[in-house]
């Protein structure tokens, strides 16, 4: 028989409750960032689908040890050896959730890419091109198309004159002159954690504050060679410069 | 703001990624823990000690058990009577040697693939060579705690040379076959509890019970871990990390530090490691690939449940040796 004190008891099992509640919640989450649309700013597409099973077994899982808490009266056997207190273990995923539920995700922006390297000479796509499609219409290559056809055949030359039809975001780059912004997006492979940026400069009649860093838009125009910091780079003349709501999914692939 | 605002993103991301792979880790280690007979496995397992240890390492195969999963079976396995190379090789492989893990690594890392073969040749490599250094130690007791200690065997002194009527002690008669001899050992080996023996109906619930906690415990460490990644990746200003993670040598002994102190589990570490691809070699990556899982904060109380002091200190610096020459190996010879 438990001898102790009904106050006490239910004290013991609080890490119980606070670790079911934490579960449950975790897999409310997921749910909801699938129902909103939001589970494109954190992960990859093709992980959609895994993210969205995770979050009906959480909940299903929450849903099975509160009912088992119900019908039991004595707390559970501890059948681990715990490096951290339960308490503070449950109450660490409890507040992750909380948070993940208060403070909505944010797309990256030019201040990350900036941060991330978009102004290194070294950043260049770490996917390897499955197919080079001569072909495409230069008008309808993405920013990424872009930045992947000059990884295969750097020379600037090679594209002077094509049209292009491209949208990005604003990023003010520090080593570009008063005329020029980067035109930047996102790539990710796996998960926001490996996203990285790539972008390219856009040449402008007038000065770039009058386009705000962040902000997106599509660009026409056409491609010229052009000297920056010694270092030959294609660059897009634009012609007109359209703004353009921010994307539902702001990642490129 | 800004920074708050991408750290935040890149910590739910690391969280969101990762948490399926958790959870089917911990449904396949709780179900094996309540439906698997290791004792037939056991029989298996060959008798030369550098196979033995090779075949420990693929049991992961069909133990899909992240680190904290490895250890309690490692010692089930050594009071069960498996040969030592073998619970060795089990428990350094075990980890990073199953589908899960293996998965996992290659959602993280599919557009460089070199990193998820290089992960699982390493770390069986390394497995098999230590198991194997360890069984030149005959007599395995002096390394174990003494409540696993008394479950081994003595050393045999060839039953066969001496007649079991001519030793002395206390003997089991009545078997078929030769007298036992009634030390703890055989005592144990005969009254082994058997877990099989639990009605169907309450093992879902225990199923359940074990998950919920497995998930509790794994599940923490993975906030801890995405929040310790997502403020190295915001805060630290970007030339530092840089200056450290392109050296071949600096980014190496950097990820095998951060490895040993962040316990993250190896079903999500390469998520964990993915926040790093940009600006770390792809030795460093796998340092913290192929250590972190066969060692860590966390895993060193647990592997005090099983090893002395002195063992796990052997343990460990054969461990980090063999991590840090092959992956200097990688950033010298291959990338």
């Amino acid at each position: 028989m438990n001898q102790q004190p009904t106050i006490q008891r239910h004290w013991a099992r609080l890490p119980e409750w606070l670790n079911t509640f934490a579960l449950g919640l975790w897999g409310a989450l997921f749910l909801f960032y699938w129902r909103s649309g939001k589970l494109g700013l954190l992960i990859h597409p093709n992980y959609f689908v895994l993210t969205i099973i995770a979050g009906f077994v959480l909940l299903a899982i929450a849903i099975l040890s509160l009912i088992k808490m119900i019908r039991q009266k004595t707390g559970w056997q501890e059948q681990h050896q715990s490096l951290l207190p339960p308490m503070f273990t449950s109450g660490l995923l409890l507040s992750a959730a909380i948070l993940g539920l208060l403070i909505a995700p944010k797309p990256f922006n030019s201040d990350t890419a900036i941060q991330r390297g978009l102004q290194d000479a070294t950043v260049a796509t770490r996917m390897r091109p499955q197919a080079f499609r001569v072909n495409q219409s230069s008008e309808r290559r993405s920013l990424i198309d872009w930045v992947r056809t000059l990884d295969v055949y750097p020379e600037p030359d090679a594209y002077a004159g094509q049209k292009v039809s491209t949208d990005g975001f604003v990023a003010y780059t520090s080593n570009l002159p008063d005329q020029y912004f980067t035109l930047t997006r996102f790539v990710i492979t796996c998960c926001a954690a490996d996203a990285y940026p790539v972008g390219l400069p856009v040449k402008l009649t007038q000065s770039r504050t009058a386009f705000t860093a962040d902000r997106w838009f599509n660009i026409k125009g056409h491609m010229v060679t052009e000297t920056l910091n010694g270092k030959r780079q294609l660059v897009i003349q634009a012609s007109s410069i359209q703004p353009i709501s921010e994307p539902q999914n702001p990642y490129s692939y | 703001m800004s920074q708050f605002n991408s750290g935040l993103t890149l910590f739910l991301s690391l969280i969101v990624e990762a948490i399926p792979f958790l959870l089917l880790g911990v449904l396949v280690s709780s179900i094996l823990l309540l439906f698997v007979d290791e004792q037939r496995l056991i029989a298996l397992m060959p008798k030369h000690p550098l196979l033995g240890a090779l075949s420990g390492g693929l049991l992961g195969f069909l133990f899909p058990v992240c680190e904290c999963g490895n250890v309690p079976v490692a010692r089930r396995l050594l009071m069960q009577g498996v040969p030592v190379p073998v619970a060795i090789g089990f428990l350094l492989a075990a980890p990073t040697i199953n589908p899960v893990v293996i998965w996992a690594t290659w959602t993280a890392f599919r557009d460089q693939p070199e990193i998820v073969v290089l992960r699982v040749v390493f770390s069986l490599a390394i497995a098999t060579i230590v198991g194997w250094v360890f069984s030149i130690q005959t007599d395995f007791r002096p390394f174990l705690q003494p409540m696993i200690a008394r479950w081994i065997p003595e050393l045999a002194v060839n039953p066969s040379a001496t007649p079991a009527l001519l030793q002395s002690g206390t003997f089991l008669l009545g078997q078929p076959g030769q007298p036992i001899a009634f030390d703890t050992a055989a005592v144990a080996a005969l009254n082994r509890p058997k877990k099989i023996d639990i009605p169907w109906r309450d093992r879902l619930p225990l199923l359940l019970e074990n998950m919920v906690q497995e998930l509790r415990e794994l599940g923490g460490v993975l906030v801890l871990g995405s929040l310790i990644a997502a403020i190295i990746q915001v805060a630290v200003p970007r030339d530092w990390i840089l200056s450290v993670g392109q050296g071949p040598v600096t980014s190496v002994v950097a990820m095998l530090i951060l490895g040993g102190v962040i316990s993250i589990c190896s079903t999500v570490d390469s998520f964990f490691a993915l926040s790093f691809a940009s600006t770390f070699t792809s030795g460093a990556l796998l340092a913290f690939l192929v250590f972190g899982p066969m060692f860590d904060l966390k895993s060193l109380g647990l592997l005090l449940t099983i090893f002395r002091t002195r063992a796990i200190f052997y343990l460990v610096s054969l461990v980090m040796l063999l991590t840090l020459i092959f992956c200097l190996f990688v950033n010298l010879h291959i990338s």
